[in-house]
């Protein structure tokens, strides 16, 4: 009962926020335009058939189509648009959750109830994710169904975001609480949560960095250092291959037309062997274990979580 | 070791309760406070006394430096015994997106109130605090008024043994201070041990069984408020005519003669007695002799001018 008097209070919080809306209304934008966008054989029409063309790459027809055309809603709108704007977006407008919570005056009475301070605070950490679950389910189930009924693709592996969109963000989240309840402070939060987010990309990027340039090799020590480190932060660029894996959809090479620089748009050898090289890269990517990736990650939360747990239950108010 | 029964007989039995924020800032410096069952008991003191620190104590939003001591029977912090209190905090703030009636609801679930129960209460108290036309508007549309009524109809959600007020006419007009003085003694008649902070002192004088008086983190005075009021602050004794002649004698008692009247400073009976002995000596007859006693206004002022106060001895009060 406590459970559920925290998430439908944190849901109403949500509701109230103008950054929950205007999500919604993005999303629905997406599907939209995804709604004009249809097929009749390998005629691919935009504006709801203003204007058509003909396309053999993601005719639905043919057999690569479908994927193709998954991959792309999963590269240009899932991970682009909603696994990043979106994040920074719902980071911006849970930040407050904790420093609002935890304001002298609203707190007494919250504390004063028979819960103890860290089954609260768990309550609370969990109904953050309400507001992101919502938002993911609302954009996934969405673009689905549109796939579906307007596409005839249907690849329930997509579902699969949803729950990979919470996680994401819930890596993030934790460090925005654990700033919320060291400080009280929103702005702090949401700066030094992004802040985090970059940092945690830079140096899960850093390895990538030594492998595509053989000679920095040389230097194993720093290697094996960095790839070390790259370990602890939470897996946030891995978002996009998890989802593209659980979509089973291939690198984001596969899912748009690459033109060569040859004559007339064809590939030269050159083009090839960037191609492949670059493909080589992100196929590396796709094949990571998702279970070190996740497991790793919640780790990290786990610690992040418990730090703000303990300052939330010992400090006065 | 007291016996667990005798224990039980407070409602608040509060032992050696010490708080420092910090390193230095000594909020509580060993308070002892007894709070009888079904009495309404007032706090009082001056800004910074540490009254809201030691309620905070008591609803474990505090955490105490040293306390010992119980709740409605079990030590601090015990979790059904938390179900039954009620408490208002001084300068409460709701979340702002709620309704009148979604805080009630909000707070009655986290006092673990079952949900048929919060919706019948919550209509009942947002009648009786005049909020009914409102259940429906969010907070942060109501006047300061309006939301400590909502903040006593929050603390009242789960049918509370113990309430516990900081300031509970903060922001209220005549009015509204009068209605939560009949509210207090409504909730008194029907079983239930009101605590409350306030530096309102003619309210306190109202409707308090019994008050304690804090300052500077320790308890200055404590008692039934009749007790602590009944002793005399001074004696006038007025004769029938011109004192003149008793002048230099009356003043050697240390007695201030105006007119026909003697003013004696103090509460000695002794001395009074001297004096209208000398006034009858000399045959002057007495019209009256009247103590004039303390108010709780006094009894703050004396108290805070005591400067160091010395810690209270943990005495226990009878009960009565
Ligand atoms: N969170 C805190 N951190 C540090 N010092 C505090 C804190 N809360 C209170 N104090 C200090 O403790 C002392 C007692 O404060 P408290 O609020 O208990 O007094 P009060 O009697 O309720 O005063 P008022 O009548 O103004 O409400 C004050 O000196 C105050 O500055
Ligand atoms: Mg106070």
């Amino acid at each position: 009962m406590q459970f559920w008097a925290v998430i439908v209070d944190s849901f109403r919080e949500s509701l109230d926020r103008k950054i929950f809306w205007v999500l919604i209304a993005l999303s629905c934008l997406i599907a939209l335009v995804m709604l004009s966008v249809g097929f009749t054989g390998d005629k691919i029409s935009f504006f709801f058939g203003l204007w058509e063309t003909e396309t053999e790459f993601y005719s639905p027809v043919t057999q690569m189509g479908p994927t193709r055309l998954v991959g792309a809603v999963v590269y240009f709108f899932l991970a682009a648009l909603l696994g990043w704007i979106g994040i920074v977006l719902i980071i911006i407008a849970t930040a407050g959750m904790f420093p609002e919570m935890m304001r002298l005056g609203a707190i007494d009475v919250v504390l004063s109830k028979p819960i103890s301070r860290a089954r609260l605070f768990l309550y609370k950490y969990i109904s953050g994710m309400v507001f992101v679950a919502v938002q993911g389910a609302f954009f996934v189930v969405l673009t689905f169904l549109v796939m579906g009924l307007r596409w005839g693709v249907w690849r329930p592996g997509y579902l699969l975001s949803v729950p990979l969109l919470v996680l994401l963000f819930s890596y993030i989240f934790c460090v925005s609480v654990y700033v919320g309840v060291k400080t009280r402070s929103t702005v702090a939060a949401i700066l030094l949560s992004i802040g985090a987010w970059a940092l945690f990309a830079v140096v899960h990027q850093a390895p990538q960095v030594f492998e595509t340039f053989p000679s920095l090799k040389e230097h194993a020590a720093v290697y094996h250092t960095i790839r070390v480190i790259s370990w602890i932060p939470p897996k946030t660029g891995d978002f996009d291959y998890l989802a593209a894996r659980a979509a089973g959809v291939g690198t984001s090479l596969d899912v748009v037309p690459m033109p060569g620089t040859g004559e007339g748009g064809a590939m030269t050898e050159l083009d090839r062997q960037q191609l492949a090289a670059a493909r080589d890269v992100e196929e590396r990517q796709l094949l990571k274990d998702p279970v070190a990736s996740i497991g790793s990650s919640l780790l990290f939360e786990a610690v992040v979580v418990l730090m703000a747990m303990w300052s939330f239950v010992r400090r006065d108010y | 070791m007291e016996g667990l029964t005798e224990m039980t007989n407070w409602a608040v039995d509060l032992i050696d309760v010490r708080k420092t924020y910090g390193r230095t800032v000594e909020a509580l410096r060993g308070v002892n406070i007894q709070v009888g069952r079904g009495e309404i008991f007032g706090l009082l003191g001056p800004n910074g006394a540490g009254k809201s620190t030691l309620v905070k104590i008591m609803m474990t939003v505090v955490r105490p430096t040293h306390a010992l001591g119980t709740l409605l029977g079990r030590p601090l912090g015990h979790r059904g015994k938390l179900e039954r209190t009620g408490y208002l905090p001084e300068n409460h703030r709701f979340p702002h997106y709620l309704t009148g009636a979604q805080v009630l609801d909000y707070y009655g679930a986290l006092g673990k109130v079952p949900r048929t129960r919060r919706r019948a209460k919550a209509k009942e108290l947002l009648d009786r605090v005049w909020l009914t036309q409102w259940a429906d508007t969010k907070v942060d549309k109501y006047s300061k008024g309006m939301l400590q009524r909502l903040g006593i109809a929050q603390a009242l959600m789960n049918d509370p043994e113990l309430i516990v007020l900081d300031e509970p006419t903060d922001g209220l007009d005549p009015v509204g201070r009068r209605d939560v003085r009949e509210l207090l003694i409504e909730l008194k008649n029907m079983g239930a041990t009101v605590f409350l902070n306030s530096h309102m002192l003619s309210e306190l004088e109202m409707v308090c069984d019994r008050v304690a008086i804090l300052v500077q983190g320790l308890v200055a005075r404590q008692g039934r408020l009749a007790q602590l009021t009944e002793r005399a602050i001074e004696y006038r004794i007025t004769a029938a005519k011109d004192l003149a002649d008793a002048h230099s004698k009356l003043a050697v008692l240390g007695a201030s003669v105006d007119g026909r009247t003697v003013r004696l400073a103090g509460d000695e009976l002794g001395k009074v007695n001297e004096a209208i002995d000398i006034l009858r000596e000399r045959g002057i007859p007495i019209e009256s002799v009247e103590p004039q006693r303390f108010s709780l206004e006094d009894i703050l002022v004396e108290a805070m001018g005591d400067g160091a106060v010395a810690p209270a001895p943990i005495a226990r009060p009878a009960k009565g």
